[in-house]
């Protein structure tokens, strides 16, 4: 018996309490341990990845009760891919975390980063609806902690904001929830996709507004058009490194949506025919628009952003909604992508506004270390815009690829491809300012203290950087793999062999086969 | 019995979403809660409503209420105190550091972002 | 040389003049020359092969499924220009060497310059159009780099943003056509695409790809009307100018053109729309170059003039035209390039560009005065000069095409063209080199060193050499022609030769020479003309475009995004019910399958009760006192309720958290202002309130459908009740499922208790190192204050009770496993009594007692709870698996151990730390804010005596 599994979960959960007790006093003891266990977990991570890319499906059962009864964690290709992004994207994270000393401005920054990588990885590595509900809360109320570390006035009020917006999504996921229980008795994704094809067209309501419903909570978290307006704030407020490690968090809903409605409502399911294909495109699009548009609109460099991580969610979700195979494989490569790009792009910020001291789109005197960011930021805006050479533009073609086929192609490509050139003025627009018109600005007698970055954070960016290069030219391997994985996703059976047909702690060979 | 409940359910949920629409934070705090309570009792109804026949097992009893929503809600109940604890903190360090606890505010108000400097 | 190693030359390249740059100037020129040479030869060591007409390839897999893939082809259309491309590129860099100043960061230059020269070649040689694309954009990209290279320069940021707006739509419009291509075709390698002429033309798809495609080509060729970029593009250094903008980079859509023209060509689409761009562009370019004054300006507006003459002659679709189209575009780059450097040269040494001020440098500078003549007169299309052999098969070919049916109008219009290049050509030589020598140039000019003028003057041997023995270039021109057309035997067999006889062409060129002398002479009323017509300035109609797309973009989001929560709210709660009303109305009902419960008195007036509390709630929630009352009434209903519904346990817990939740609320309000005041107006209200009738009706009939419905099969509690007691060893299900079958959701919610109180903790110590610290200390109590803060009664009370609730909570604690209680409930019981003590005997006296820092209590719950689940790992059992006992030790009965009630004690520690450090942190605040305690005289502090006797 292995646990390997859980690990990922455990990890942190122990590590974070432990430097709570033992080393609250000593930020190196924390900022050690705090790496460390996040080392452990790219590595177990890769391993688990590895493990399963042939196919099979790991399956780990709390307290030994089998599916459904009990909770389960499954760790299947997709699972195990989005955990191995969040610990390397959490890993450069930290590094750039102590490197600006960010950590060190407020209490408590390690253990609630630990914390908010338990609740990540859990919410990607749990097979239990419910408990994607708890896992959701505790990646929240950490990243509360996070959002609003070392205060500040614009920062708690948008904190508000963002913690009041995000209970209303709690709130709609306990009815979700509810509906799903009452309408099916069972709380385990696997057991319930077997459980909705015993519904009968002659009652489909209650199962339509659980999907429905469910469906809303998601987009929430992937910020799709109009349930968006948490994000800009949140972001922009937040600290750098924080800002980039939610670059993935936006992903949970879209890994949530792919996983729900490929496996427990997918397209072909009849009782909730024409429900989430028909909308979610439409949003989507909408979604992508208005984050380039935004890209364009922004004052601030971090606005900016915010709105092209928007726009980019866009990009993901339209893949996602053509609710294909190639549409899937498509978004999972995007949003690998677009995860790397967004943090990349955040951490930029951060530097622009400690060596710069604002990050108001308006021409103020050069600052230290142009060279270097504004090279980082040429990459990171190429990647995000979506062009040539980097992974942006390949995601970009596979999405258009992907939406050859369907009859809303018209507006898929005008979408996709307009709001790109939008952005693409945004971004040279936003750049000239901050980086070139700086020369044509005389420096102040007295020169503000503004440190350029330092060695390791330029570290933890070149890292982002070296990384979506790797993705870039491995492409064709990448999207080999999800591509496969889109497949599987599916045709869910192994999945839901494995988690059903396990059996646990009492489950007599009976019950398994009323399952 | 059932029709009441609903009843019940619905009443709190609109309370709450009226509340949550109010441009003070204390209200909308308020609301939450009032919603927080409506979503359990909904939570609860999910394992249908049975009277007199709490999941304590005993040798007399036959059914039983329906044991899982219960333990859904109990969870839910403690999770949204932490919560309501956290917005209630948050929004009291908005106000004590503005003297304002409105609700909305304009992101292009104070545009110059607070720089962190190394402690 | 493999294809690949030339294409990746100038990428790996790239790399040095950056890290060189340290090595001093010429390093930085020499690695750069060096590099590009290698290429140059690579590429020559093909010529043998391509000669013999066979095509070379390249291929290796990157993404098979897209089916874009590193796949190069090198032929003749290929060859020539990479030829070009190379060829032309070692002159510039030598050029560039001596051309910038010692304050430009060569390093950085050069870099941009072979990152541009690499995606130039890699869109010639590309085989996939695919990785065509990404050259293309390439290109566009360090061209932007390089056009912005002088960052200083408002125009070079101007332009650089210009070129790369424009082109970049039309890359992105490429994108498309070349999407569509790609499907119709089945493949999106060009060696496929160009097989199926027959099968793309058929298609209906074909139109849509032909434009698309097209708006990439005149977007980069800079035709009409995407022409105004060019001019704007030349605030670049003038060896980026006489490189991207002359020899090479514009030629990339005439390139793509030639490359496509198998497929593409031949259809009357194609004709009229290719013909017609190239035409006007053609004429209106050479007239406003003609009044540039600018010499960049004026040779900028000659380039695009001439792009158009090629993209016309493309247009007509005939093999003539496009052996013509190839000779020109060979011709062009050589004079154009070297009257570029010339300009420049012009502009290193007299310290300006503008014709106006310049004049008579004939005597002080011979060599470039040579140079420019020869060059200009080529472009003028003066025979004995390679300009015009190719101008001359222009207007040939011009006789012969009908433009929508009228067969005059292109050789007219073609005339016209020659005629006013003619004139600038003149122009350029008369007013800068001939006249008298002047005394007011901004500095004395002279020739410049060998670096300067020697490869402009390289350039002038093809110019003489063609242009005398124009068969020299006839092989290869007809070898290019061919692998354009595709076919060898379409080749038109024309000879190249100066003298034709009369024809029509001869005479056209005549009008054009004589002409262009002519409007020369009439310069100066022309001109007044000129300046005195109003006519668009294409840059501001652009600014102006982009400036009203960047407001309209301000305006709606940043209107969007106005940080309204209540908006946002507004519009969330309204898509959810609206999403959830289209699910309800588009499914089927069946009828209920559960009969209705009977409903008591006492229930109905129970439910009255608390509707009664919410809608007093909403109506009198400005006063904030009294609506945290009602709220606290609605939760005790809400328990009670759950205690008819036989939930016990979640009564106990709803009513404790509940009374935890209504202190927090207290210390907060104490902070807070007392009552909400009255903003909104009637309507919004109103709006409000339709917003929350919809959504309580939402919940309502949600709630009312479910109840009456059994779930589509047994529901998996069964499971529960049924090994509760077998598996679980205890016969409450609740708590069973709570710390057994679904433990890891408690563990998980023990944590959010912990993060809760972490934040709590780390907010306040941000909150009091800050500002706000010095506001709570000044803050004046908006309240009296309590004749006693300590009285008597209650702190006795409260200190005798203690050990009571201690025992109660040590009770429901035990018995949760089989009875109504556990973790959290005896949790939260024993932190009320503790509370009780803080609110009764203060918080110092209290605090001072406390022996463990709940930090500590929090860490060691969640620990405590985490080491039980592991411990079942060292008996090969998955994390939290639950095991349990029954010992008896006299003269007790026999009771049970469960590894559960462990767990549950790691509950109970993580509640109890959790409430105690939030309600702590709190009152942390209120005590700086002067709320203080312990010296009151009613407090019982032993500490106090100890105090006042050392005072006194």
């Amino acid at each position: 018996m292995t646990h390997w599994l859980i690990a990922p979960i455990i990890l942190p959960a122990l590590l974070a309490p432990f430097i709570v007790l033992a080393a609250r006093y000593h930020i190196t003891i924390q900022r050690a341990f705090s790496l460390a266990g996040v080392v452990a977990q790219v590595v177990i991570a890769a391993a688990l990845a590895w493990n399963v890319s042939d196919g099979s499906v790991l399956l780990y059962q709390l307290g030994d009760w089998a599916a459904p009864f009990g909770i389960v964690l499954v760790g299947d290709q997709l699972s195990t891919l989005m955990v191995l992004l969040t610990s390397v994207l959490s890993l450069f994270v930290l590094l750039y975390a102590i490197g600006s000393g960010c950590d060190n401005m407020g209490k408590h920054f390690h253990p609630l980063f630990q914390f908010q990588l338990m609740g990540i990885l859990g919410a990607f590595l749990t097979g239990d609806l419910f408990n994607l509900f708890v896992f959701f809360e505790v990646l929240l109320i950490a990243s509360y902690g996070m959002m609003i570390h070392s205060g500040g006035n614009a920062r708690l009020q948008a904190g508000v904001q963002y913690v009041l917006f995000n209970l209303i999504g709690s709130t709609l996921f306990l009815f979700a929830l509810g509906a799903i229980y009452a309408e099916a008795g069972t709380l385990n994704m696997a057991d319930l996709a077997q459980r909705v094809t015993l519904i009968g067209p002659e009652e489909t309501v209650g199962i339509r507004i659980a999907a429905v419903l469910l469906l809303l909570v998601f987009a929430i978290k992937a910020a799709v058009v109009p349930l968006h307006f948490w994000l800009p704030s949140s972001y922009a407020e937040a600290p750098g490194p924080v800002a980039a490690l939610f670059a993935i968090m936006t992903k949970i809903g879209a890994y949530a949506i792919i996983r729900v409605y490929t496996m427990v409502f997918p397209p072909d399911l009849e009782v909730t025919a024409g429900l989430h294909g028909q909308w979610l495109l439409p949003a989507a699009l909408v979604s992508l628009a208005i984050g380039m548009v935004g890209v364009l609109a922004a004052r601030r460099l971090d606005r900016l952003i915010t709105y092209s991580v928007i726009g980019s969610m866009g990009m993901v979700m339209v893949s996602i909604a053509l609710f294909t195979p190639e549409g899937v494989a498509a978004a999972l490569y995007y949003i690998i992508h677009s995860t790397l790009a967004a943090a990349l792009l955040f951490l930029i910020v951060d530097m622009v506004r400690n060596a710069r001291g604002s990050v108001e789109l308006t021409e103020q005197p050069a600052m230290a270390g142009t060279a270097l960011v504004s090279g980082m930021f040429f990459v990171g805006a190429i990647a995000m815009a979506g062009l040539p050479p980097l992974s942006g533009f390949l995601g970009k073609l596979l999405v258009l690829d992907a939406g050859f086929d369907t009859d809303q192609v018209a507006w898929i490509w005008a979408t996709v491809l307009i709001s790109s050139l939008i952005s693409i003025l945004g971004f040279a627009r936003a750049g000239s300012i901050v980086f070139w018109k700086a020369h044509s600005i005389e420096p102040p007698e007295v020169a503000p203290e503004h440190a350029p970055p330092g060695v390791l954070s330029a570290v933890a960016a070149g890292g982002l950087v070296t990384l979506l290069i790797a993705h870039t030219v491995f492409a064709g391997q990448v999207h080999g793999y999800t591509t496969r994985m889109a497949a599987t996703l599916f045709a869910p059976d192994a999945y839901i062999a494995t988690v059903i047909g396990t059996p646990g702690k009492l489950s007599t060979p009976k019950e398994e086969e009323e399952k | 019995m059932e029709l009441l409940v609903a009843a019940v359910i619905g009443a709190m949920t609109a309370g709450g979403i009226y509340l949550l629409l109010r441009l003070r934070t204390f209200p909308v705090i308020l609301g939450i809660s009032l919603l927080t309570y409506a979503v359990n009792v909904f939570l609860f109804t999910s394992g249908r409503l049975t009277v007199g026949a709490p999941p304590v097992l005993r040798d007399t009893l036959e059914v039983y209420a329906d044991p899982l929503p219960q333990a859904l809600v109990l969870t839910a109940i403690v999770i949204s105190f932490g919560m309501t604890a956290v917005v209630v903190m948050i929004a009291l360090g908005a106000f004590l550091g503005s003297d304002d606890d409105h609700i909305d505010d304009d992101p292009h108000e104070h545009d110059s972002h607070p720089v962190e400097e190394q402690p | 040389m493999s294809l690949f190693i030339i294409v990746a030359l100038p990428f790996l390249g790239a790399l040095l003049p950056g890290l060189m740059y340290t090595a001093g100037r010429a390093a930085c020129a020499g690695v750069t020359f060096t590099v590009t040479l290698a290429a140059f030869l690579g590429l020559l060591t093909n010529l043998p092969a391509v000669l013999a007409g066979d095509v070379l390839m390249a291929r290796v897999d990157w993404m098979p499924e897209l089916g874009l893939n590193l796949t190069l082809m090198l032929d003749g259309l290929g060859f020539f220009f990479a030829l070009l491309i190379l060829g032309i590129g070692l002159l510039i860099i030598a050029y560039a060497r001596n051309y910038l100043s010692r304050d430009d960061h060569m390093g950085e230059f050069f870099t941009y310059l072979l990152l541009f020269q690499g995606a130039m070649v890699g869109i010639v040689l590309s085989d996939n159009i695919l990785l065509l694309l990404v050259f293309w954009e390439l290109t566009s990209l360090s061209s932007f780099l390089l056009i912005g290279f002088w960052k200083h320069l408002p125009e070079g940021r101007q332009g650089a943003r210009m070129a790369l707006t424009v082109t970049g739509m039309g890359g992105l419009a490429m994108i498309g056509g070349m999407l569509i291509l790609g499907q119709i075709a089945g493949s999106y390698d060009l060696s496929v695409i160009l097989q199926n002429r027959e099968l793309i033309q058929e298609s209906p798809l074909y139109l849509p790809a032909l434009i698309l495609i097209l708006l990439g080509c005149f977007t980069k060729s800079a035709q009409f009307p995407f022409h105004f970029w060019l001019p704007h593009a030349m605030a670049a250094p003038t060896p980026v100018s006489a490189y991207l903008h002359s020899a090479t980079m514009v030629k990339a859509g005439i390139f793509l053109m030639a490359r496509m023209w198998p497929v593409l060509s031949g259809t009357p689409e194609w004709f009229a729309i290719v013909t017609t761009a190239g035409l006007v562009t053609m004429v209106l370019a050479a007239v406003i170059a003609l009044f540039k004054h600018d010499l960049k300006a004026l040779l900028a507006f000659s380039t695009v003039s001439h792009l158009g003459l090629i993209t016309m002659l493309l247009g007509t679709g005939t093999p003539f035209g496009a052996m013509a189209a190839m000779f020109h575009i060979l011709n062009h780059a050589t004079f154009k390039a070297a009257l570029f450097m010339s300009a420049g040269i012009i502009d290193h040494e007299a310290h300006t560009r503008d014709i106006r001020r310049l004049g008579g440098l004939r005597t002080l500078m011979p060599i470039t005065f040579i140079i420019a003549t020869l060059a200009s007169l080529s472009m003028a299309g003066i025979p004995f000069l390679n300009g015009f052999l190719s101008k001359e098969m222009m207007l040939e070919e011009a006789t012969h095409t009908t433009l929508f049916g009228m067969p005059m109008l292109v050789p007219i219009l073609a005339t016209v063209g020659s005629l006013f290049s003619a004139a600038y050509c003149f122009r350029l030589i008369g007013h800068t080199f001939l006249g008298p020598v002047r005394d007011d140039y901004p500095a004395t000019p002279h020739d410049p060193p060998a670096g300067l003028w020697l490869p402009p003057a390289l350039l002038m041997i093809p110019v003489v050499v063609i242009g005398v023995a124009p068969f020299v270039a006839e092989p290869f021109v007809k070898l290019v022609t061919a692998s354009v057309l595709g076919n060898a035997g379409e080749v038109p067999t024309a000879y190249f030769k100066i003298w034709h006889g009369l024809v029509p062409a001869l005479f056209m060129s005549i009008i054009a020479g004589v002409g262009g002398l002519l409007l020369l002479g009439a310069f100066k009323p022309l001109l007044k003309v000129w300046e005195t017509t109003p006519r668009p300035e294409a840059k501001v109609i652009f600014e102006a475009l982009i400036d009203a797309v960047a407001s309209a973009a301000r305006w709606a989001i940043l209107g969007l995004h106005n940080g309204a929560f209540t908006r946002y709210a507004v519009i969330g709660v309204a898509t959810i019910v609206v999403a959830g009303g289209y699910a309800w109305s588009t499914g089927t009902v069946a009828p209920p399958t559960r009969e209705l419960q009977a409903v008591g008195p006492v229930h109905i007036g129970g439910g009255l009760m608390l509707m009664a509390a919410v809608a007093g709630l909403v109506l009198l929630h400005r006063n904030r006192l009294l609506s945290l009352v009602l709220i606290g009434i609605v939760g005790l209903m809400v328990s009670i309720g759950f205690v008819l519904l036989s939930a016990p346990d979640l009564a106990m817990t709803q009513f404790t958290v509940e009374v935890v939740t209504i202190i927090l609320l207290l210390l907060a309000l104490n902070f807070l202002p007392k009552r909400t005041p009255v903003e909104s107006t009637v309507l919004r209200r109103i709006r409000d309130g339709g917003v929350a009738v919809a959504g309580g009706l939402a919940a309502f009939v949600m709630a009312y459908h479910y109840m009456l419905r059994d779930a589509v099969s047994a529901p998996i509690s069964e499971f529960h009740l049924a090994n509760s007691y077998k598996g679980g060893g205890g016969t409450n299900v609740v708590n069973v499922i709570l710390v057994d079958f679904r433990g890891f959701d408690t563990y998980g919610e023990i944590i959010v208790l912990g993060i809760a109180a972490l934040l709590i903790y780390a907010l306040t110590e941000t909150l009091l190192s800050g500002p706000v610290r010095a506001r709570l200390l000044n803050r004046k109590l908006d309240q009296a204050r309590a004749g006693d803060v300590h009285p008597m009664m209650m702190v006795v009370l409260t200190r005798v009770l203690l050990p009571v609730v201690l025992l109660v909570g040590f009770y429901i604690f035990l018995r949760g496993h089989n009875e109504p209680g556990g973790g959290f409930i005896s949790g939260l019981v024993v932190s009320i009594g503790v509370v009780m003590q803080y609110m009764a005997s203060g918080f110092a006296w209290t605090s001072a007692r406390l022996r463990y820092p709940y930090h500590g209590v929090i860490g060691a719950g969640v620990l405590i709870a985490g080491f039980t689940g592991i411990g079942s790992w060292f008996v090969s059992k998955p994390f939290l698996t639950s095991d349990f006992t029954y010992v008896r030790i006299p003269p007790f009965n026999e009771f049970e151990l469960a590894t559960a009630a462990l767990f549950d004690l790691g509950v109970f520690l993580a509640v109890v730390g959790a409430v105690m450090l939030s309600l702590e942190s709190f009152s942390r605040l209120a005590r700086r804010a002067h709320v203080d305690d312990s010296e009151h005289p009613m407090d019982i502090d032993p500490s106090r005596e100890a105090q006042t006797e050392g005072a006194a």
